[in-house]
Parts: structure tokens; sequence; C-alpha cells
């Protein structure tokens, strides 16, 4: 229920954000629960599909790849698991940032009808997202098991790098959602952009065979920060450097509150435009 | 502090309207180097002013597009105002649109659950609801079917249950007396009126002249988004009515 409403008031508004969605924490799990469900329940393999699609694209990655690289990269990390990790992480940013942007900018209808701060459908929907990544794992604990390797004892600081990816995809969500809905054509733009992050992205090939330039490019890119972590804590593939860990951290809190900032100035214009 | 449980002062609102062309980064990018500004301001209110008390009812009246269901939107908090500044004191339950928010692909159980979560109602209190809630709206068989396969009828009869199952201190209405059937519409009807009773305030639009005679303490008429006219009831009524 609404209650007190003045539309004067000048009130702290991270503090009051955040108030907002503890006492809407209800609304983010029954949102979050009728992601999954409405996303699976249509299909005969229900929550299993979760786990066969990312292994279905790493099979295909694995399928091409494997006639091009050797089997093993050149510091014996077996590929399979290596490619499977960065889709799974690649995925949670794709679908979390996408879905997160568009339950704001498609549900503008709703929300001009009843009351509801919309980062909070941006919130549910990027912990659905989340909730697949961990659903995932498990695929990637398989295959990692198959080709003879272990999980690393390091495996629960993937925590770290699920809230830093939630940060990340919040933040960029939310400025996207307000280009969405003032520009019909900027979704192309971010599709565009999208398919040329997930190429500077070292989902399927190791950063070692690129040239200098390309490297640094590619390191410059925070998802390839993440992406170090998460192989390297989870299953002690590769390195992450001190670096990696700022630089994961620093760009979660920094996306996140420029987000946030940029939708509190631009929502007010941007409801009053359809 | 303020004893009017609404109040609402020099409130203007303006919706800017963007034509096909301006919608794309293109056309923004070249109308911004040309300078020229393909944005249209639709003033859709303009220096709206006025009060409610404990135990009154405000109607709403006026022609289509003279700023009544945007000023309910203000009022509901959907919309904030352009200018000027809008007070309740109180919970406010808004009734702007009937089943807005509703997902075909779920039952009818789920619906009501996200609904009244929506509305800030907490999951555990719902859950004890649904069933009441549903019989009420004399779908109990149904309530585990998902909503795609409900009638209109059945659907408008879930949406008025859900819509009005809470009392709360101010009652936002927009034209929603009366839905479904000749027999849920008397229903509905005795139950909008016990809500009426039982709330702090209410603010309802309606564009049936009779029901604003029998329910409102005083009306505001809108005219093309000003403020024509706000006074008693009768005194209003009869200013329109003659116009």
């Amino acid at each position: 229920m609404i209650s007190n409403y003045d539309s004067s008031a000048r009130t702290n508004y991270f503090s009051e954000l955040t108030t907002y969605l503890w006492k809407q924490r209800d609304l983010i799990k029954l949102l979050v629960k009728r992601d999954i469900s409405v996303r699976y329940k249509r299909s005969v393999l229900g929550l299993l599909w979760t786990m066969l699609n990312p292994l279905l694209t790493s099979l295909v990655l694995w399928f091409v790849f494997v006639a091009i690289f050797k089997p093993k990269l050149a510091d014996g990390t077996q590929f399979a698991p290596y490619v499977l990790a960065g889709v799974l992480l690649m995925t949670f940013f794709n679908q979390g940032f996408l879905a997160a942007a568009e339950s704001i900018s498609g549900g503008v209808g709703i929300l001009q009808k009843v009351y509801v701060k919309p980062q909070v459908f941006a919130v549910a929907s990027s912990f659905s997202s989340a909730i697949n990544f961990i659903l995932g794992l498990l695929a990637l604990v398989l295959v990692t098991f198959l080709v003879g390797d272990g999980i690393s004892y390091l495996a629960p600081l993937t925590v770290l790098v699920i809230l830093c990816m939630l940060g990340l995809t919040i933040g960029l969500a939310l400025m996207t959602s307000i280009l969405f809905i003032r520009f019909d054509d900027s979704k192309n733009i971010v599709a565009i952009a999208l398919q040329l992050l997930y190429y500077l992205t070292p989902i399927f090939y190791p950063k070692d065979i690129l040239s200098e330039k390309v490297r640094l490019i590619v390191s410059l890119n925070p998802l390839s920060s993440y992406l170090d972590i998460f192989r390297f804590v989870f299953a002690n593939t590769g390195r992450a450097t001190a670096f990696d860990w700022i630089y994961m951290i620093s760009s979660s809190i920094i996306v996140l509150i420029i987000g946030l900032a940029v939708f509190k100035r631009s929502w007010a214009k941007s409801v009053v435009m359809m | 502090m303020t004893n009017h449980v609404i109040e609402v002062k020099d409130v203007d609102l303006n919706y800017i309207i963007r034509h096909g062309r301006a919608s794309t980064i293109k056309e923004a990018a070249i109308s911004a180097i040309k300078r020229i500004n393909l944005d249209i301001t639709v003033n859709a209110l303009k220096g709206i002013n006025f009060t409610v008390d404990r135990g009154e009812v405000l109607a709403i009246i006026g022609h289509n597009g003279a700023g009544k269901s945007t000023l309910l939107k203000i009022l509901s908090r959907v919309l904030p105002p352009t200018n000027g500044v809008v007070k309740v004191n109180g919970t406010v339950a808004p009734m702007l649109e009937l089943g807005a928010g509703f997902n075909p692909e779920l039952s009818g159980e789920d619906n009501i659950l996200l609904f009244g979560v929506l509305l800030g109602n907490s999951t555990k209190s719902m859950k004890s609801k649904v069933t009441e809630i549903a019989e009420w709206a004399g779908l109990t068989e149904h309530i585990h079917l998902p909503l795609r396969t409900y009638s209109s009828g059945m659907m408008a009869r879930l949406a008025f249950a859900v819509a009005t199952f809470q009392k709360s201190d101010v009652l936002i209405v927009d034209e929603i007396l009366g839905v479904g059937d000749a027999e849920f519409q008397i229903k509905s009807k005795a139950k909008m009126l016990d809500l009426i009773s039982h709330g702090e305030a209410t603010i309802l639009v309606s564009h049936d002249l009779s029901t604003v005679e029998d329910l409102a303490t005083k009306v505001l008429w809108l005219d093309h988004g000003h403020q024509k006219m706000l006074g008693p009831t009768q005194e209003v009524l009869d200013a329109y009515r003659k116009a």
C-alpha cells in the first residue's frame, strides 16, 4: 500500500531506494519465480533446459574450435570446461542485462497504472539470470569432472563474481532502459554492441593467442576480468591478477551508481513520453 | 502540518509527444544538429488546486481528454507532476484500470498473488486471501487455470475482486462502478459503495452524472486540462449541464 505521499519531499535517493527494495522483497521473489516458471513451463525439458542450453552452446563452440585449436590450451587447461565457463558467465551477463532493461521499457504499460518503482523489475530480472547461472554451474561441475579436472576449494568465491555481475547488469540495464524507451532503434545498436563485446571477451579463445594490441583491448573489457576470476576461483584454471579483482569490484560499483543516478534523472521525463 | 487528506497545489502536467520520426537515434541526432525540436509538449493539466478532507467524496467530471485520468495517475503516484505539489496523508488504493498487470500465462491464483504483492502486501497475507477473493468473484472452480482460458466477464470479475479486496484510507476510482453481468453489477456496486463509505476520502471519475450526484460531496470540473469549476456537487453539476 502506498502511504503518505508528498511529491515535494526531498529524501535521500539511495537509502530510500534500498529501503523500498527491501520492503518489496516479496514482490522480487515472486517476479523471479514467475520469470523462471513462465520461461520453462511450455518446454518439455522444463528446468533441465537451463542446464542444457549453455551445454549445447558450448558443444557447438567446442566442436568448431577443437578442430582448430588443440584440445588442451597451451598451459594444459582443458578446453571444454574453459568454454562452458565462458558461455555461462556471458549468458548471465547478456540475459540479465537485456531482460532487466526490457522489463522496464516493456513494462511501461503496467508502470503507468500501478505505482511500483521500476528498479524492482530490473533487480528481479537480474536475479533470475543469476539463478539460471547457478543452475548452469551444475553442468560445469559435471563437465569439469568428466575431463578429469577438479573443483577449486576457492569455488565459494564465485558468489562474489555473481554479486558484482548483478551490480553491473542492473546498472547498465537502468541506463539502457531509458534509451530503449526513448529511441526505437536503440535495440539494434545495443545488439551490435553486445556482439562486439562477446568477441572481445575470452570465451572460446585464450588471451595468449592474441597480439599484444588486441590483448590490451580485451583486458580493458571488464568482463574479461570477471571471467578470469570466475575460471580461477571455480576450477583453478588460468590466473586472476590483483588488477582483475580491483577492476571487477570497482566496475560493478561504479556502473551501478551511475545507472541508478542516470535513471533517477531521466525516469520522470521518460514516463510522460509514452 | 496539514489536516487535509489530499492536497493538490498548482499542479501542471506536461506530456511530451514525439512524432514517429523523432523516436530514432538518427533523427534525434539530425534534429540536434539542425537545432530543431521535434518534441511537442502538451499541457494535459494546468494549475490544478484542490483539497479533500476526511469524509469527502470528490468527483472529477469533464469531457474526454479533459485530463481526468491524468489527474488520477498523479494522485496514484504513477506520474510525477511537472510542477506543483501533491500531498496524500494515508494509504492509497488506486483503481485505475482493472486487470493492469495481469499475466495470461499464470493461473488466476498466481495473478491474485502477484497483483496483491505488487500493491505492497506480503505474499503470506495474500495467500490467505486468495480463496476469499476467488469465492467472492465466483471463480473458485477456475482459480487454478491460466488466465488466458477465462472469458472476458470472468476476467472483469477477478480484476474487480482483486482491486477492491483491501480497505485503504484513500480510494481512487476510475469509472469502474459496476462490471460484469447484471447480478455481478449489483454486487460490485454495493461493494464499491461500502468501500467509499468506510474510506477516509474518495476521488472518483465518472461520466455518469447521476452516480456523481448520489455519491459526491464536491465536484471538480476539468476542461482541456484547466480547472473550470470546483464546488458543491449541485452547483457544479448545474453549471456543467448548462454548458
